[in-house]
């Protein structure tokens, strides 16, 4: 059995959930599932921060990857009641407005609901740019009254029943299946919401959260308020507005009238012309990776075979380890700009400090890659057989040109492949792996491998 | 190991920096013109409501609306609350009871209090932000809005800039970027000429490449990456991305050293196991000694603490955050003491926004707007409190809602530009880095000597 230490960092931090993701990010057989569930991670946020049990954060992480490719509805109805949720921002045990008490429904949920996880602050046209009003200023999407109208909406929901214990009116913390309506605690009066709808009053937790979903989901901002974050996350921190519009075309209708199928969202985002092709060589195009992305990328590349541990406490240096947000913003704003104004969402975590620990963790994961933790139950540690790279040790040039085919797709200039040519013949002749080493470290840490296109 | 000037010079050599640094007043001479500004950012919104309490008949009014703990109330008890006794007078307010430190810097004439201060687009009050004749601050109640406004002091546009980076705008060229960030990228630091510098909290990993030696191998890699980073850059996001690494390797030779444990004989005033704001502020305190080696004479530095988003629980949870805000800031006052250049460098908080004085369900509370903020250095003109206390009545006067959400009655502006002047910016050149300021009636708050 593990120490007190290790005990802990299971079962109350999201330690093994990371873990696991890091395996089935960089092996798992459903790499765009994982890829879409990752990117929804940091869309609808919740953090092992504050959701402390780990069984918890991998139920909501099973949540994602189920619901990645159905609808947004569902997404948002499955995200609402999920309990890990419900703690992280408050609805679990949300009660109606308490007089005698002095307390007032908790807007958490709601405020974030609308800000985060759905419509976004402001009015938006289908190609994402802001609505403005005649002086300019944006339209705001919902004001105070709408945040209160959703609180009191979202009152009266406990946690689910652990197997075996008696039903309260206010469960103790249990995260496996949805929370459960209690009608004694739910606000009973007349609620405004989004658009104008008016929930009368009297219904049932389950009626009135129903008909605020479906006047949430209906938002015209949600098309291009999620699609735009799917392309950020999966192709491209700038895409164009038109780009932006097809994405929130196929939002609105998949083609056989059903809005929010994010399996059709997905595909059209990939497939889109602005996702292929020679767009790519426009110079504005791309995305910096994220952390998870860069290790993960790397990973996959050089035939990694890892327990995740290294990629967790990686991720965690640079910033970014998943499922431990540090708050409900994600690791980065999605309208992080650089000096030069153009979106670049990752580049919030690249700074002076972070671009040391990138090539310091690229160097460990190359040059050092750490065995088994013995406080990890089952560890297997992390090696690397440098993939497609392996046999080209022995020649230097095919060596340099199957890096940049690799990580680069064929990109890299004949001077920066002279200049990687040196270093690699540089290194001790005898040491072929160590050649590879060096190739794969150079162009890793380069500018150029640090932009996903 | 102790970091001497002389590893710092081979450093700055190495970056060709060091030829004018023999000329240079501040490079050898004593410290006398040095000052700093220290940016200690609350994320999440800390509530300042149980920051700073009325001890008089107010605290009537405070528990009435904040409620018993019992009823899932936020009441702290009234014999709890460290008075805040004034030079002359009994005390008015009361500080939490987990922040004894910076009671103490208080009675030593260290610390300042400023009331409701908070992002306005002018001057306003609550029947005129009714009326809509003073337009609110964009998306009032957003934390990354507000987190925004706070740092850019322009609620009423986007900005791209904050306050600190305007202000470092104005500083004549140094060797080193004059703002560092211990707390990453961040809009208060961002100029819109100069690019600050992010650098690892203590013991969060080296500012410098580790694994290398001196083999010809090695070598040869560390040179063909100086080189890459000036290869194919064909892209904007690549150009970012290597600009950000240049600065990084420009700096590291300088600053590793400084940043390395062991550096600062300020370490001890942090304690054996500081907490992550300990961690950045020492960081603070080794850079302010190596100040005359490094060049510097005006730094402004960014260090935040987060979790203070308490929706729930928030009686647990603001204790423990404010216990660590008191005994990191006074480490750092003391740190700063022993260096002797207390009265030249002031820290202050910012933070989100306040929190409603209801509670909200869950034991906690919501989003608001005025909030009350700590100046603490040897300049600052302690033990006296700034600005107006709001009225804490749920729709009373102060209050734009009815949970308990203040007007501001102070601006960040005047808030910013009370710390600018101090620091060295011209009374002219305030309103480049503060263009909001002539909204307001006053651009100096009295707080700093």
């Amino acid at each position: 059995m593990g120490s007190p230490a290790a005990c802990y960092r299971d079962a109350f931090t999201p330690f093994l959930t990371q873990t696991a993701f890091f395996r089935n990010a960089i092996s798992g057989p459903d790499q765009l599932r994982q890829r879409v569930a990752f990117a929804l991670s940091q869309i609808l946020v919740i953090s092992g921060d504050e959701v402390r049990p780990n069984y918890a954060m991998a139920e909501y992480q099973k949540l994602l990857l189920r619901d990645a490719f159905g609808t947004y509805r569902q997404l948002i109805a499955d995200v609402t009641l999920s309990p890990a949720m419900g703690r992280y921002l408050n609805m679990a045990n949300n009660d109606k407005p308490n007089p005698l008490k002095g307390t007032a429904p908790n807007e958490n949920y709601a405020r974030e609901l609308l800000q985060l996880f759905s419509i976004g602050l402001v009015q938006l046209h289908p190609d994402g740019w802001v609505a403005t009003d005649a002086t300019g200023a944006p339209v705001p999407t919902y004001d105070q009254d709408v945040v209160e109208g959703l609180a009191h909406v979202f009152t009266g929901w406990t946690y689910p029943l652990q197997p075996g214990a008696t039903q309260r009116t206010h469960n103790p913390g249990y995260y496996v299946g949805p929370m459960i309506p209690v009608a004694a605690n739910h606000d009973a009066g007349d609620k405004a919401v989004l658009g104008g709808v008016l929930i009368h009053a009297g219904q049932t937790p389950q009626a009135d959260l129903a008909q605020a979903l479906d006047a949430v989901a209906a938002h015209p901002n949600v098309g291009p308020f999620i699609g735009k974050q799917l392309i950020q996350h999966l192709v491209t921190a700038n895409p164009s507005p038109a780009y932006v519009a097809r994405i929130s075309a196929v939002f609105a209708d998949d083609g056989h009238g059903v809005r929010g199928n994010l399996g059709a969202v997905v595909r059209a985002i990939l497939l889109d012309p602005e996702a292929r092709g020679d767009v790519k060589a426009d110079p504005s195009y791309g995305r910096v990776k994220d952390p998870v992305m860069l290790l993960t990328g790397a990973a996959r590349a050089l035939g990694v075979t890892t327990d995740g541990v290294y990629l967790a406490s990686a991720s965690a240096a640079l910033a970014q380890p998943p499922y431990r947000s540090p708050s409900v913003f994600n690791f980065y704003p999605p309208d992080y700009a650089l000096d030069s104004g153009l979106l670049s969402p990752a580049s919030a975590l690249l700074d002076s400090a972070s671009v040391f620990t990138r090539a310091n963790v690229l160097r460990r994961l190359l040059y050092a890659p750490p065995g088994p933790d013995a406080t990890v139950s089952g560890a297997t540690g992390t090696q690397v057989s440098l993939g497609d790279l392996a046999p080209f040790g022995g020649d230097p040039g095919a060596l340099v040109d199957s890096a940049s085919a690799l990580f680069l797709h064929g990109t890299l200039s004949s001077t920066a492949r002279s200049m990687i040519l040196q270093a690699v013949n540089a290194q001790d002749a005898t040491d072929v792996a160590g050649r590879v080493r060096a190739a794969a470290f150079l162009v890793l840490t380069s500018p150029g491998y640090q932009v996903e296109r | 190991m102790r970091i001497s000037r002389r590893d710092v010079l081979s450093g700055l050599s190495l970056l060709g920096l060091s030829a004018g640094l023999g000329g240079r007043r501040s490079a050898l001479a004593a410290t006398d013109d040095y000052r700093a500004l220290v940016c200690v950012f609350l994320f999440g919104g800390n509530d300042g409501n149980n920051l700073i309490v009325p001890v008089d008949g107010r605290y009537a009014d405070y528990a009435a609306a904040r409620r018993q703990p019992t009823d899932g109330g936020l009441a702290l008890p009234q014999d709890q609350l460290l008075p805040l006794t004034p030079a002359s007078g009994s005390a008015q307010y009361g500080l939490h009871p987990d922040m004894p430190e910076l009671q103490q810097l208080w009675n030593a004439g260290a610390l300042g209090v400023l009331f409701n201060v908070g992002t306005l687009v002018a001057p306003t009050d609550k029947s005129s932000d009714a009326a809509g004749r003073v337009p609110r601050p964009q998306s009032l109640m957003s934390h990354q809005d507000q987190q925004n406004q706070w740092q850019t002091s322009i609620p009423d546009r986007p900005a791209r800039s904050g306050w600190g980076g305007r202000i470092a705008d104005r500083l004549p060229a140094a060797s080193l970027p004059p703002l560092v960030s211990v707390a990453g990228n961040t809009l208060f630091a961002a100029g819109e000429r100069v690019h600050p510098l992010a650098v690892p909290a203590a013991g969060a990993g080296s500012f410098g490449l580790t694994g290398f030696d001196s083999s010809t191998g090695s070598r040869s890699i560390r040179g063909v990456m100086d080189a890459l980073r000036g290869l194919d850059l064909d892209n904007a996001l690549v150009q970012s991305v290597a600009g950000e690494t240049v600065a990084a390797f420009a700096a590291s030779g300088a600053l590793a050293p400084v940043l390395a444990g062991g550096s600062s004989s300020t370490e001890a005033l942090f304690g054996p196991t500081p907490s992550s704001l300990g961690k950045q502020l020492l960081q603070v305190a080794r850079i302010i000694e190596a100040r005359s080696v490094l060049g510097a004479t005006r730094q402004i530095f960014f260090v935040s603490l987060g979790g203070f988003d308490t929706h729930n629980d928030q009686l647990n949870r603001q204790s423990k955050l404010l216990a660590d805000v008191s005994a990191s800031l006074a480490a750092f006052y003391a740190a700063t003491a022993q260096l002797g250049v207390a009265s030249q460098v002031t820290a202050f908080t910012l933070s989100d926004f306040a929190r409603t004085l209801q509670p909200a369900s869950g034991g906690g509370s919501d989003h608001a707007w005025g909030n009350h903020q700590l100046v603490l250095g040897g300049a600052v003109r302690g033990r006296q409190t700034y600005g107006t206390f709001p009225t804490l009545a749920l729709g009373g006067p102060d209050d734009f809602s009815s949970e308990g959400r203040w007007i501001p009655t102070t601006s960040t502006d005047a808030y910013a530009a009370t710390l600018a002047r101090w620091f060295g910016v011209s009374t002219g050149d305030l309103v480049s880095v503060l263009p909001n300021l002539g909204r307001f009636p006053t651009g100096d708050l009295g707080f700093l000597g």
